[in-house]
């Protein structure tokens, strides 16, 4: 027993014995990689194999192969419109998320631990409410007519005369975007301000530069990471998303999800609903790629 | 405030930062403080207080038994994603194999990838299988986008666990189930338990998976609000909506006591 504890203690960590621990719980990932391998790559690709073949008029999916399924998202000008309008609005819902989300990531970073708990509170709540439920506040807010709040305020206060038609637009859609992904741009852009020296900031301060120079020279820089993660996941996920336009873009501001939704349950084409689906997979992989080639290649200044 | 916080810029920041929480706030307080108001219709500035709306949803039959089904197939979800994304963390930390990065980036894939787009897959691939049950279905369809989440957080609490304590227990004779469960999940407690409550709120919340996967008999709670929303028009819908806001803000609390929002989400 004696010896077998001192030859337990005399082996070299990542030996034999620990060899043993490590093989074993390599095997405890097979389940999980079985799993997502069948229920998730496995499907991905057969959605793909199904976007390069046709329909027959029994709606079986089959040979020929075809391409033109792709060609005819860009091609047809009513889905190309869809493509070009889904692009637009993610951009812009980032770029306005972006806009809001510095000064609220400055208040977070730099306030009383107390402001920050409620800052986060208050933006990360959300987040954890349903989307359908946040889309209907938006549409209660929006409601063109008198009958909606904004132009009941607005009207009350005097602003406008007549009440405003915003539901139902694209301003709405990407109001109620801005809405529901604002804290994943605040989140990381809070992270990578976190992490700068705030020495430096100080340091530009004493050497005389105002305020918006020190935003602009020094902390704008710095936190370039952040602002790619935000911008990255914010444009992801408005671009895939079908219950924000759904309820408040109407027929009038569709994008591709509910495109894809209508092609599948409505018109019942599948191919070419996958390969809209492909579509939107690779616009989002390639921003990905994108924002991945800039951070790893440590082509912005990383914050030490 | 910061010494070096002040000055008009700092103003400035603030005055945005207020504007924002009230932008974030605005439409939750507006459907809650609607979903009292005493007119069928929804009129500003809202009249009247009633509490009738309640009193109809909870007699409604579709909206209980979607919540039921909703309780337990996040409950489902989280059990799932548990089993296999805890043992799949621990693997990917303590195990010794080629390409941990690359399974690592694969098994947090789902998160990348749109999931609506996800769902459109698995539906494909599940009615070729022929299978017909709808619970099934959307319990699969939910643990493909729930376990990432548990593997992410896992990992992050994994990381931080001292080695040397697991080896400690290991030279000393226990087991190495043992070891697991007396030295190395008392460690990482607050990181599965706030992965599991993530995977609940993400399941429960879940639309573009469940829009695929789910039929006219059972349809999870935000499909049903959608409908309602979208083809009838239903008075009771601010009252629903409330009960899941409220529902939401006890697992947002829950979560912030257990390990921080922040830390859970950001990791």
């Amino acid at each position: 027993m004696a010896a077998e504890i001192d030859s337990s203690i005399t082996q070299p960590r990542g030996r034999a014995p620990a060899f043993g621990l490590r093989l074993s719980a390599s095997y405890l990932m097979i389940p999980m990689l079985a799993f997502l391998a069948y229920f998730f790559f496995y499907p991905a690709l057969r959605l793909l194999f199904s976007s390069i073949q046709t329909q027959n008029s029994q709606g079986i999916v089959g040979p020929p192969y075809t391409l033109e399924h792709y060609t005819r998202l860009l091609n047809v000008d009513l889905y190309a419109r869809v493509f070009w309008n889904t692009l637009r609005m993610s951009v812009i819902t980032s770029l306005i998320a972006t806009i809001l989300a510095y000064p609220v990531a400055i208040v977070m970073v730099k306030s009383r631990p107390m402001v920050t708990r409620i800052i986060t509170l208050i933006v990360i709540a959300p987040l954890i409410v349903s989307v359908v439920v946040r889309g209907y506040g938006w549409q209660l807010i929006l409601t063109n007519g008198p009958k909606g709040l904004l132009n009941w305020l607005l009207m009350s206060l005097g602003i406008v005369d007549a009440p405003l038609s915003i539901l139902y637009t694209e301003a709405a859609v990407i109001i109620g975007s801005l809405h529901v992904f604002y804290p994943m741009m605040v989140l990381p852009l809070a992270s990578a301000l976190g992490k700068i020296d705030p020495n430096l900031e100080d340091a530009a301060r004493m050497l005389g530069a105002p305020w918006w120079k020190v935003f602009l020279r020094v902390t704008l820089p710095l936190s370039l990471p952040g602002f790619v993660a935000g911008f990255t996941i914010v444009f992801s996920l408005t671009a895939g998303s079908f219950v924000i336009p759904a309820i408040l873009g109407g027929a009038s501001a569709i994008m591709l999800g509910n495109l894809i939704e209508q092609q599948i349950f409505v018109v019942y084409d599948w191919p070419f609903g996958a390969a809209i689906a492909l579509i939107l997979v690779a616009v989002v992989f390639a921003v990905n790629g994108f924002s991945m080639w800039l951070l790893e290649g440590r082509r912005l200044r990383r914050p030490a | 405030m910061d010494e070096r916080f002040s000055g008009p810029g700092a103003w400035i920041l603030y005055a945005i930062t207020i504007a924002m929480m009230i932008f974030i706030l605005s439409p939750l307080l507006l459907v809650m403080a609607v979903s009292v108001s005493d007119s069928y219709f929804v009129t500003f500035p809202p009249e009247g207080f009633t509490l009738k709306w309640y009193a109809k949803v909870l007699q409604d039959r579709d909206f209980i038994d979607a919540m039921q089904l909703s309780i337990l197939l996040a409950l489902g979800a989280t059990i799932g994603s548990l089993l296999l994304g805890v043992p799949a963390a621990f693997a990917l930390v303590r195990g010794d194999f080629f390409g941990a990065a690359a399974i690592t980036g694969f098994l947090l894939s789902p998160l990348i990838f749109p999931a609506l787009v996800t769902g459109l897959a698995l539906l494909q691939v599940l009615s070729r299988l022929g299978s017909e049950d709808a619970r099934l279905n959307l319990l699969i369809g939910h643990i493909v986008v729930t376990a990432p989440y548990v593997i992410r957080t896992v990992l992050s609490s994994l990381l931080l666990v001292d080695e040397n304590l697991e080896d400690a227990a290991r030279t000393l004779g226990a087991s190495r189930m043992r070891t697991f469960w007396r030295v190395t999940l008392p460690q990482i407690a607050s990181g599965v338990a706030a992965g599991g409550l993530f995977a609940f709120m993400v399941s429960f919340d879940n639309y573009p998976i469940s829009m695929w996967l789910a039929n006219s008999e059972y349809s999870p709670v935000p499909l049903v609000l959608m409908r309602q929303l979208v083809n009838v028009f239903d008075p009771s819908v601010p009252a629903m909506s409330t009960i899941i806001i409220l529902f939401a803000m006890a697992g947002v609390l829950v979560l912030e006591r257990l390990v921080g929002l922040r830390r859970a989400l950001t990791v």
